[in-house]
């Protein structure tokens, strides 16, 4: 497994060159969504209010900022779980034209086919650690934030070697998680064996 | 008679102190997972989870982004009096989550279910939620809970109702099944404090599971020995599926397994399961009936555990 410290934006060639289970490190200006946003723009048919041309990098997450002084100030950041918005997944990749998204647990199968059609990859982190984070964030703007309020508004924030995070779906189209699943199912009938649990074991259907 | 300004404070304490403050038990177990990882990097992010929580406590601030429901549990005395009575409790437990919010300890994360009105201080129609138990004595122990989106959202909570014909292993299959289906690529937040109701209604269960699971100390064991034998087995199956740190590998999946039951219906036992996610937040404190106040290490919502 490889380590790489990456500069936004990501250019294909950056990408291209990560495999599953490698680490990443990202530097640089990056954007934040949750469903909120998505449904706004592609359910509600607005318009991104934003280029993401040089801001290809998404981070799934809904931040803690509060002002003080008339600055924002980021409290609290963990990138939180992305298989929750599959429903918006490709066309975030399409009409977006990113190259990394940031989040907890993974995208399905739909997402991982575009990512690998337009080069983009998912990278997950291996640590709930907020504070080990927000020193590396400035926040730079926000969009939306009266639309949406501040968890779903678009955060716009400069990231300075955000890491370490692990990719879990890279553009050849693997997911690290399937490969765990593989793994994970063997263990399973392990232990369901060690709890003296017959391999054939069915639960009485009550319904 | 305790004064509501007195609850009032205490209460507030108690929120802010689950919201960034790691569990003194918790903390062992997390030292412990550390200690016997031997994948590198969950090693790594084991540790770098427990470096940011011990942070949270000296900067004061959330120990996860996501501050969850919020969700208190009473263990009032049958002689316990307080000003304003138990309508005022709940009123202060309501203006301390709001505080909490309005100071960045909570995010405000609660909204319409339907709407998705955010009202921008955690308080709506059922939230916070209370729960009561009443036992002897003058005292009231506050306990708060911050359940997180991750650990409720992805399967970690759900229920079955197993035929007296499939027994414990019936249990033990649905209990696996269910984990291993909510942890994948980390759903909920593993490693888990995976909380198990056994017996009573659908919802009895469901609410012995969160109570074990948000609420029973990490590393405690139920007194009686089948249940000491089922949270065991659990604990050792669990850890051996391999899931680590966020579900992309290692040696702890789960940081405890807390079994609690009801006696159940002849037709089928009901068997729910909670999953807390790594953080497992919460604090405990206790007024006296004359005002006395105490920080507990633990709710001990289940008499010693």
């Amino acid at each position: 497994m490889a380590e790489y410290h990456l500069t936004a934006p990501l250019t294909d060639s950056d990408v291209e060159q990560l495999n599953i289970g490698d680490i990443v490190y990202i530097t640089g200006e990056v954007f934040t969504c949750r469903s909120r946003l998505q449904k706004y723009i592609f359910d509600e048919k607005h318009t991104l209010p934003f280029s993401t041309e040089k801001r290809n990098i998404l981070i799934h997450n809904g931040p803690i900022v509060i002002k003080e002084d008339g600055k924002w100030r980021l409290v609290s950041f963990m990138p939180t779980s992305s298989i929750r918005f599959e429903k918006w997944g490709a066309q975030s990749v399409e009409d977006w034209g990113l190259k990394m998204i940031v989040g907890k647990t993974t995208m399905g199968e739909k997402t991982a086919r575009m990512m690998k059609e337009k080069k983009c990859v998912h990278v997950s982190p291996r640590s709930v650690s907020p504070n080990l984070w927000v020193d590396s964030i400035e926040v730079q703007d926000v969009h939306l934030f009266d639309e949406l309020g501040s968890i779903e508004a678009a955060w716009f924030f400069k990231v300075r070697d955000l890491g370490p995070f692990v990719v879990d779906i890279d553009t050849k189209g693997r997911n690290l998680f399937d490969r765990m699943d593989e793994k994970i199912a063997r263990n399973k009938a392990k232990a369901l064996q060690e709890l003296g649990i017959d391999p054939d074991f069915q639960f009485t259907k009550l319904y | 008679m305790i004064k509501t300004e007195v609850y009032e404070q205490v209460l507030f304490e108690t929120v802010k102190r689950g919201a960034t403050e790691l569990s003194a038990d918790v903390q062992e177990a997390f030292e412990a997972a550390i200690l016997r990882e031997s994948n590198p990097d969950a090693k790594n992010g084991l540790i770098a989870t427990l470096k940011s929580m011990k942070m949270s406590a000296q900067r004061e601030n959330p120990l996860c982004v996501d501050t969850g429901w919020p969700i208190f549990y009473f263990k009032v005395g049958n002689q316990c009096q307080l000003e304003g009575g138990f309508v005022e409790l709940e009123n202060a437990a309501r203006r301390a989550v709001a505080k909490a919010t309005k100071m960045g300890y909570l995010r405000a994360t609660m909204k319409h279910p339907l709407t998705g009105f955010d009202p921008g201080n955690n308080i709506g129609m059922n939230i916070p939620d209370f729960t009561y138990k009443f036992v002897d004595g003058d005292a009231i122990e506050i306990s708060y809970a911050a359940k997180g989106g991750g650990s409720e959202c992805f399967g970690g909570t759900r229920h079955r109702i197993v035929a007296f014909a499939d027994g414990i292993q019936g249990i033990e299959k649905f209990v696996i099944d269910s984990f291993t289906a909510s942890a994948r690529a980390g759903a909920v937040c593993p490693p888990s404090v995976l909380g198990i109701g056994i017996g009573g209604t659908a919802n009895v269960a469901a609410n012995l599971a969160k109570e074990a699971a948000c609420l029973r100390t990490v590393g405690s064991r139920h007194p009686d020995p089948m249940f000491t034998k089922i949270e065991e087995d659990l604990y050792k199956a669990l850890n051996s599926l391999g899931f680590g740190i966020l579900g992309a590998g290692g040696d702890t999946s789960v940081l405890g397994v807390n079994v609690e039951y009801a006696y159940t219906h002849i037709a089928g036992i009901a068997v729910a399961t909670s999953t807390n996610c790594m953080v497992a937040r919460r604090a405990s404190s206790r007024i006296d009936g004359d005002s006395r106040v105490t920080v507990m290490k633990s709710p001990m919502w289940f008499g010693d555990r």
